[in-house]
């Protein structure tokens, strides 16, 4: 057995910490122009994303966040499918050409959007919810 | 400006001072008490994360005042924000120090936790693995999920590099302080660790076959129960809901190999204890457990068929038994969920098609449980002897019983030979009937039982010094 409330809250400090990183490296970029674990972490945080919003269940394994109900919900009371979108494009920008001109905009655009996520995570960590009932009575209507 | 960096100025602050204590906290945990197993490591590693915690604070209140203007105000709420961050992984590490702390040898049941730790090392893919035990409030036997605890630790590792890395394979198990002096209901940290090894297994980059067919199982079953839905989150809580009951079927069958049926004997007193046996509970299913009439069938299976362990335990016929067969005789149609708790149409998948994989998974990581049951079958007329008479057991000829005999043998002997130990040694008509007395040899038996196992630890350790030498045995 495992105590649900701290599991749940796990996730959102996880998902917290995750968006804590990528927003590290970025200010590091932006400020200080020092690209150290830039690619890496940008790299985790595109499949992340991309698995987050695939068909397949088996992939999400292999992602560093959004694995999970709790970090997927997150996501979604944050960023709407626009802000996704957006947020991979900035990434693919700055991982095609760090040093364009367009690539420390960019940084910047992803820093408020990962702080957003951040601060939600955190809020999330604060207050955890259970289970949707919606979600749940969707998924028992399937059968 | 100087508004937003007075309330980092106060958060830092407010920090410092959390961080400070949990260092001190660890420090005197680790000089005052002692432990079994993995807890002084833990500590150790907190401490030095809650100091690299202040040190990084104070460069951070030193950087938020040297921000140019223009950026000053974003960056003074990120450093806030990541101080909100750094705190909250401080407050689930608090969570469970001072669990930790108080779960002292003193505590709980040092050579069941030990021996349990023992076996652990011993299933594939597992050695090198620790375990910290925790005392919960709750009336409930938990497993820490700890691989968020370690996937959050790396991430801190990577923002902190100079703190001390979490440790590898560590795992948290919690006990009702309530119980932790007890034995029997106490058998059910085999249960708890098997969560920390399907964890450790589940996630290893290189899983083994019995894993991945596992994961191939459960992947089906939920590709085809939600091929309409659209929804990622919705698809995850079927996935999360599947993984829940997998873990509670694999835990017990691990035990079960692990300790054989005195686990079925102590979950049975934990489900009654939580009001679990109740008519309209044995059948079913919620989010995150499968019915008990489900896993009794699979420890009814196990006992039966895959092991000898029933035929070992023929000459007993306590209650417990009995309503783990009538349990396993519950036909699935009868399995049902609440409402809309869970879905149902999930739980046959599961039955077909998880299930016989969890089976053979365990089959692939545990010790054959035929050994056990053979090794119990010589010694059960001793332990009982022993016992029934007031001895802790031991053999007069030769080495002391092996573990699982004894648990097996003690468990036994309590479920049928109480009443008539009681009224062999207190005095008066009806002692046997009365509570208090049967309470008090009640805890001496699982006293005695505990230090036949401690005895048995300890000629193992002599015989493995002997056999190795001193620097060998010192190690182990």
């Amino acid at each position: 057995m495992t105590p649900i409330d701290l599991q749940d809250r796990a996730q959102y400090l996880s998902l917290a910490l995750f968006a804590q990183e990528i927003v590290s490296v970025l200010m590091q970029y932006v400020d200080e122009d020092k690209s150290d674990n830039l690619r890496t972490t940008l790299n985790e945080a595109l499949i992340s994303l991309r698995d987050a919003g695939s068909a397949s269940v088996s992939g999400r394994r292999r992602a560093a966040a959004f694995a999970s109900y709790e970090q997927l919900r997150t996501l979604d009371e944050v960023w709407k499918q626009r802000e996704r979108d957006k947020a991979r494009r900035m990434i693919q920008v700055i991982l095609r050409k760090p040093r364009d001109p367009k690539a420390k905009p960019a940084a910047n655009s992803l820093i408020d959007l990962f702080s957003k996520l951040q601060d939600q995570a955190l809020w999330n960590f604060e207050q955890p919810r259970p289970v949707s009932p919606g979600d749940m009575q969707r998924l028992c209507r399937l059968a | 400006m100087q508004t937003r960096l007075a309330a980092f100025l106060h958060d830092a602050a407010v920090l410092h001072t959390f961080a400070d204590f949990i260092e001190e906290y660890c420090k005197e945990q680790a000089r005052s008490q002692r432990y079994v197993d993995a807890s002084g490591d833990f500590f150790r590693y907190s401490e030095s994360v809650a100091h690299q915690i202040k040190l990084k604070i104070g460069n951070d209140v030193d950087r938020a005042q040297s921000f140019p203007p223009a950026i000053a105000l974003s960056r003074i709420d990120t450093l806030r924000r990541n101080a909100l961050t750094f705190k909250g992984y401080l407050r689930l590490l608090h969570t469970l120090i001072k669990p930790a702390a108080d779960a002292h040898t003193l505590s709980i049941p040092a050579p069941l936790v030990k021996l349990a730790c023992e076996h652990l090392k011993q299933i594939e893919g597992m050695d090198g693995s620790k375990v910290v035990v925790l005392l919960t409030p709750q009336l409930m036997y938990f497993q820490r999920p700890h691989s968020h605890v370690k996937q959050q630790a790396a991430i801190v590792g990577r923002l902190i590099p100079q703190a001390e890395k979490f440790p590898a394979r560590l795992g948290f198990i919690e006990l009702p302080y309530s119980q932790g002096p007890g034995f029997f209901t106490n058998l059910a940290i085999y249960h708890e660790m098997g969560h920390f090894v399907y964890e450790e297994l589940s996630s290893s980059p290189s899983p083994s076959a019995g894993i991945r067919a596992l994961q191939r199982a459960t992947h089906k079953s939920v590709t085809e129960f939600v091929k309409l839905e659209r929804k990622p989150q919705v698809r995850k809580l079927a996935e999360k809901i599947l993984d829940s009951w997998t873990q509670e079927i694999f835990c017990d069958l691990l035990a079960l190999y692990l300790v054989g049926p005195a686990f079925s004997f102590a979950l049975v007193e934990i489900f009654a204890l939580l009001g679990s046996l109740s008519r309209g509970k044995r059948t079913t299913f919620s989010q995150e457990h499968p019915a008990p009439a489900c896993r009794f069938a699979e420890h009814l299976r196990f006992l039966r068929d895959a092991s000898t362990w029933w035929t070992a335990i023929a000459h007993i016929e306590p209650q417990q038994k009995k309503l783990l067969a009538e349990f396993a005789t519950i036909p699935r149609e009868r399995y049902r969920v609440d409402g809309d708790d869970a879905p149902k149409a999930l739980i046959d998948p599961f039955l077909d098609s998880i299930i016989p994989r969890i089976r053979e998974l365990v089959r692939e990581i545990a010790p054959d449980p035929k050994l056990a049951a053979a090794r119990f079958d010589k010694t059960l007329v001793t332990i009982e002897d022993c016992l029934s008479v007031g001895v802790v057991p031991h053999s007069s000829t030769g080495s002391p019983p092996e573990p699982v005999s004894i648990i097996n043998s003690a468990f036994c002997f309590y479920l049928t030979s109480l009443p008539d130990m009681v009224g062999r040694f207190e005095e008066g008509p009806g002692a046997s009937a009365n509570a208090e007395k049967r309470s008090k040899w009640t805890r001496k038996l699982e006293d005695w039982t505990m230090k036949a196992i401690e005895d048995s630890q300890v000629r193992t350790q002599f015989e493995r010094m002997e056999r190795d030498g001193p620097q060998q045995g010192r190690n182990s």
